[in-house]
């Protein structure tokens, strides 16, 4: 390569001859140097919208989320081998399952080979069931799919509504949506109350409708009186949004200024969340203990807050053992491993 | 440009090159690494577009060593490398995501059936070699137009 007729100094001639006359520009040198200018330029833009693009993005579309579709679980599991005694009760929590991709595909396929060792009859899903479309056309695939070993096997699945918490605020599509996911879960409202074995469960709906919507304080004096009547010996609260969160989207600081007086007065032992993809678990706070189990199918990082006694960015779910007065949560990680385990027991009061 | 950097441009282009189309693929397996699957989840992606990636880095380098050879300025080399590059960073990373991202549906149903998701990430990853590699070379081209013949034949 021998540097050619213009030598090194040529790109000089190639932004001169961008601005110079047009009367040049008929063939020759000066044509070549437009050209040059125009592809440099074209270059430097091109590298600079693409730099822009990737980073802002392109990237954190790729670290954050599930999107390279999995293989679902090929286990069969043995139906109804749980315990179902009065007095005790085992259940998995999960949240922000709904991808459908090869992250999705291992939480699930871990929570059907822990029912091999520990069967559980109850699922209590935190929410955001469906990412990337919505549930009417996704149903098999994101829940369907990974989930079929657990629902073969009789095992129940009651959700907390989360989805639709950015985008589709009060609108009729959001609505929508929602009442098409309670349609196919077979959930019976947007928020209601179950009673299994020694343990109330009482499912919110906070999605942007439900909290800040117009029905919202209808949904929290439902809370009040629900629990108000319950005679459980624990009182479990789903809801899709943390009242306490150091992850991504941080606690629901309106959520928590509503609901946390209510939880407080009727003496609530545990609040399950999902919404960040993490798993986090709070010291007590005013007895109650309030736990992040969303890493279903992607994870973001956590931070430690003052009220933070452990926290994880990591894909798992939620086990919970509750043998009378006492109750024992397992986080557990794709991998089988435990990631935390907590004890709590029962309200002296109960 | 003296002969050493001469020597050691292309290489550096190559890996540039190389690493540009192995990023995608390193990105979700460091998704796939925190969420703690740090098993063989991703790698096959990582395989592949390393595969991939070390042809092209082939072809690209060899593409900078044949235009050195036809090249009346170095410039026009360098320029249309550049922009080739800048094509293949923005297509190699965004094609797979928009793919994955606006097709979900298509693709969870192949899921099932083992490679087709790794021949769908070579896919659309080839389509964004090729367009880097028309891209190059069309740029070479428009800059360095090939001379035409002095006097026809008769």
């Amino acid at each position: 390569m021998g540097g050619g007729p213009d030598g090194p100094g040529h790109l000089r001639l190639a932004i001169r001859g961008a601005r110079g006359p047009r009367r040049r520009d008929r063939g020759g040198v000066s044509d070549v140097s437009r050209r040059q200018f125009l592809a440099a330029t074209g270059g430097v833009a091109g590298t600079a919208a693409a730099g822009g693009i990737l980073a802002g993005h392109v990237w954190p579309l790729l670290t954050r989320e599930d999107l390279i579709p999995g293989r679902a679980p090929e286990l069969t599991l043995e139906p109804g081998s749980w315990t179902t005694a009065p007095d005790r009760l085992r259940f998995a929590a999960i949240g922000d399952n709904g991808s459908g991709g090869r992250h999705a595909m291992a939480v699930a396929t871990q929570m059907a080979r822990t029912y091999e060792h520990l069967p559980f009859g109850l699922v209590a899903l935190l929410g955001d069931i469906c990412y990337y479309g919505n549930l009417a056309d996704r149903y098999d695939h994101v829940f369907r799919r990974p989930m079929a070993p657990l629902l073969d096997a009789g095992v129940g699945f009651e959700l907390a509504i989360g989805n639709h918490d950015a985008g589709l605020r009060h609108s009729d599509e959001g609505i929508a949506e929602i009442e098409a996911e309670l349609g196919l879960l077979g959930t019976p409202g947007r928020y209601y109350s179950t009673t299994h074995g020694p343990a109330d469960f009482f499912y919110l709906d906070s999605s942007e409708p439900g909290v800040f919507g117009p029905d919202a304080p209808t949904q929290w004096e439902w809370l009040d009186d629900t629990l108000a009547a319950a005679t459980s010996q624990w009182r479990i609260v789903c809801l899709h949004h943390p009242l306490y969160s150091s992850g991504r989207h941080g606690s629901t600081l309106g959520a928590r200024r509503r609901l946390e007086p209510i939880l407080r007065r009727h003496h609530v032992d545990l609040v399950l969340a999902g919404h960040d993809h993490h798993y986090e678990r709070t010291h007590p706070v005013d007895g109650i203990t309030y736990v992040v189990s969303g890493g279903g199918c992607k994870t973001t990082r956590v931070g430690h807050s003052t009220f933070t006694a452990t926290a994880t960015a990591a894909l798992q779910f939620l086990l919970v053992d509750i043998d009378d007065d006492r109750l024992t949560g397992h986080c557990i990680g794709v991998g089988g491993a435990t990631i935390d385990r907590f004890h709590l027991r029962a309200r002296e009061h109960r | 440009m003296s002969a050493r950097s001469d020597a050691i441009a292309p290489p550096l282009y190559a890996a540039a090159d190389f690493a540009v189309i192995l990023a995608p693929a390193l990105a979700f397996k460091f998704a796939a690494d925190r969420g703690g699957l740090g098993d063989t989840k991703g790698m096959d992606l990582v395989i592949a577009s390393a595969v991939l990636g070390a042809i092209h880095a082939v072809i690209a380098g060899h593409r900078l060593f044949d235009e050195e050879h036809t090249a009346h300025r170095r410039a026009d080399i360098w320029i249309a490398a550049i922009d080739a590059l800048a094509v293949l960073a923005l297509a190699a990373t965004l094609l797979p995501a928009v793919v994955l991202w606006g097709f979900a549906e298509e693709h969870a149903s192949i899921a099932n059936r083992g490679h087709p998701v790794v021949a769908l990430w070579i896919g659309t990853q080839l389509v964004a070699v090729v367009l880097a590699e028309l891209t190059g070379r069309a740029v070479f081209r428009w800059l360095e137009p090939p001379s035409a013949p002095e006097g026809g034949p008769d």
